[in-house]
């Protein structure tokens, strides 16, 4: 940890290159942060309020939330897989402590995410959508999202240098685990079904409704619900971190 | 000796090539089912004992593939030893390949900052030096241009300004003096001398055996993984070199047997 702090600035300077890299490639790479979500939303929009008629209201705040939420969940895992392979050469010479390049990764999808809030905010003027001051509480369900993420990307980005297809199986399990999550669906139209308990002990959704609540419900989440998802993040993240410490060793003769 | 400052304790390290390069976690559990979970073993190092006290000037020598590369990333703790133990006090600052660090994307101002951070030193730190660094490396205007367009002197101008920036306590550098001009060496062994003088330690990796003769206090001789011979420069350095040329030079092949280097009698 306190080496960590003594290369704060070098993760400080990580996520600058990484966030330049990602908006000077494409002319519209900045806008393209804000669209895609959005046009994801459309999509689902067009999908569920004309064909399946799922009975929620204001579908567009409910689905956009949803969709931030994963993106920021699944960039940070993917881009955390890469980060070790991407910086091999580095970490093969030098003797930093590995831990700063997943660091770097989530840090910088999580400024993504503020970017990408902003059409967020926008749809819910446009949908005439209640905005209050609970919204003062998405800067900790944003911490919450990031520590759960950076848990997850610490526990798999060795697993991704040592074997190469873990990066496809952890593609899948995602895939699974985003229609285990109700993002695009309401919790109740799963209810009755028997596999509904996956949903519910699914712990994405923990973090996903703490994110979710000062949007979308105009409200600070029950504080039961907090606890839980608090138990999950650091959970998650202690055993990241540990699995990462056990393999760290072994990661610049795989890279 | 003065305070060891490294000390490694029967260290060995393995890098294992996988015959069957186990790249996928099907093949892996495939492998394992079966029982053929085999990798060829090449063992860079073996059972080194080592202790390097503050301020001394280490010249590592040997053939290529002895393992010299190997020691140098153990010390410099990017490598763990398979078995054994190695202990380091105090910052190192490792050249280990020409360009490590360095984004070619990037100015030379701006490679300054990355490559001192990934160095472990903060911005203020680096604020107080760039313009020093930046002098000494003698780049004059090309320190604004991207460093891809340098050479590869250039290169090691900038890498060896940045990394002897600041007296680290240990500075290793593998092979590194070997592609500055004339002028630039005199400046790098110039600084080496100032560093050995505030009493930090030095690693010097190299095939120039002047360099070891002219700047070294002590030397290593590391064949197959082994110390093979560790003290005063002159009388190993004329072992090795009669070594070098009744072998002719070749590359190490560790699957063949090959005739031990006569032992070095100090």
């Amino acid at each position: 940890m306190k080496r960590i702090i003594r290369y704060r600035d070098l993760i400080h300077t990580l996520v600058a290159r990484e966030l330049k890299v990602r908006y000077r490639r494409s002319a519209i790479g900045f806008l393209w942060t804000m669209l895609q979500p959005l046009l994801t939303m459309l999509v689902l929009h067009m999908v569920f309020s004309t064909i399946f008629r799922f009975n929620v209201h204001n579908y567009p705040v409910y689905a956009l939330s949803g969709i931030l939420f994963w993106n920021f969940f699944h960039q940070g895992i993917t881009a955390s897989m890469n980060s070790l392979k991407g910086n091999a050469q580095i970490l093969k010479k030098l003797p930093v402590p590995l831990e700063v390049f997943p660091i770097a990764t989530v840090i910088s999808g999580v400024i993504n995410l503020l970017f990408a809030l902003i059409p967020l905010f926008v749809i819910l003027l446009v949908t005439g959508h209640r905005i209050d001051a609970s919204l003062a509480f998405l800067p900790v369900a944003i911490l919450l999202s990031a520590l759960f993420t950076l848990g997850a990307g610490l526990l798999l980005s060795p697993l991704a240098v040592f074997f190469s297809d873990v990066v496809e199986l952890v593609g899948v399990c995602l895939t699974l685990l985003f229609y285990m999550t109700p993002i695009f669906y309401p919790m109740s139209i799963v209810a009755d079904h028997p596999l509904f308990w996956l949903v519910r002990y699914n712990p994405a959704r923990s973090i996903l409704e703490v994110f979710r609540d000062p949007i979308y419900l105009n409200k600070i989440p029950p504080i039961g619900h907090l606890a839980v998802a608090l138990v999950v993040a650091l959970v998650f993240l202690g055993v990241g971190s540990y699995a990462f410490r056990r393999m760290s060793d072994r990661i610049p003769f795989y890279v | 000796m003065a305070e060891p400052v490294i000390e490694l304790a029967d260290v060995s390290l393995c890098y294992r090539l996988a015959k069957q390069r186990l790249g996928s976690i099907k093949e892996y559990f495939i492998h394992l089912v079966k029982g053929a979970l085999v990798y060829e073993q090449l063992w860079a190092l073996e059972n080194v004992d080592l202790r390097v006290g503050r301020g001394e000037v280490v010249g590592i020598i040997g053939p290529n593939g002895a393992g010299k590369s190997t020691l140098s990333k153990v010390i410099s703790g990017v490598l763990k030893p398979t078995r054994g133990r190695c202990r380091v006090s105090g910052m190192v600052a490792p050249i280990l390949e020409l360009g490590t660090g360095f984004d070619f994307e990037l100015t030379g101002v701006e490679n300054v900052y990355l490559n001192a951070l990934l160095l472990g030193r903060t911005r203020r730190e680096i604020d107080a030096k760039v313009d020093g660094i930046v002098a000494f490396s003698g780049l004059g205007d090309f320190i604004h241009s991207p460093v891809r367009n340098y050479s590869t002197g250039m290169v090691a101008r900038l890498g060896f300004s940045i990394a002897t920036a600041w007296v680290p306590d240990i500075l290793i550098l593998d092979e590194v003096l070997a592609v500055g001009d004339a002028r630039f060496l005199d400046r790098c062994l110039q600084r080496l001398h100032e560093v050995r003088e505030s009493g930090a330690t030095v690693i010097l990796v190299t095939h120039n055996l002047h360099e070891v003769r002219n700047h070294c206090s002590r030397c290593l001789w590391i064949n197959r993984g082994r110390l093979h011979a560790d003290g005063e420069p002159g009388p190993i350095l004329d072992a090795y070199s009669e070594y070098i040329h009744q072998t002719g030079g070749a590359l190490v092949d560790r699957s063949e047997p090959q005739p031990q280097p006569p032992p070095v009698v100090a």
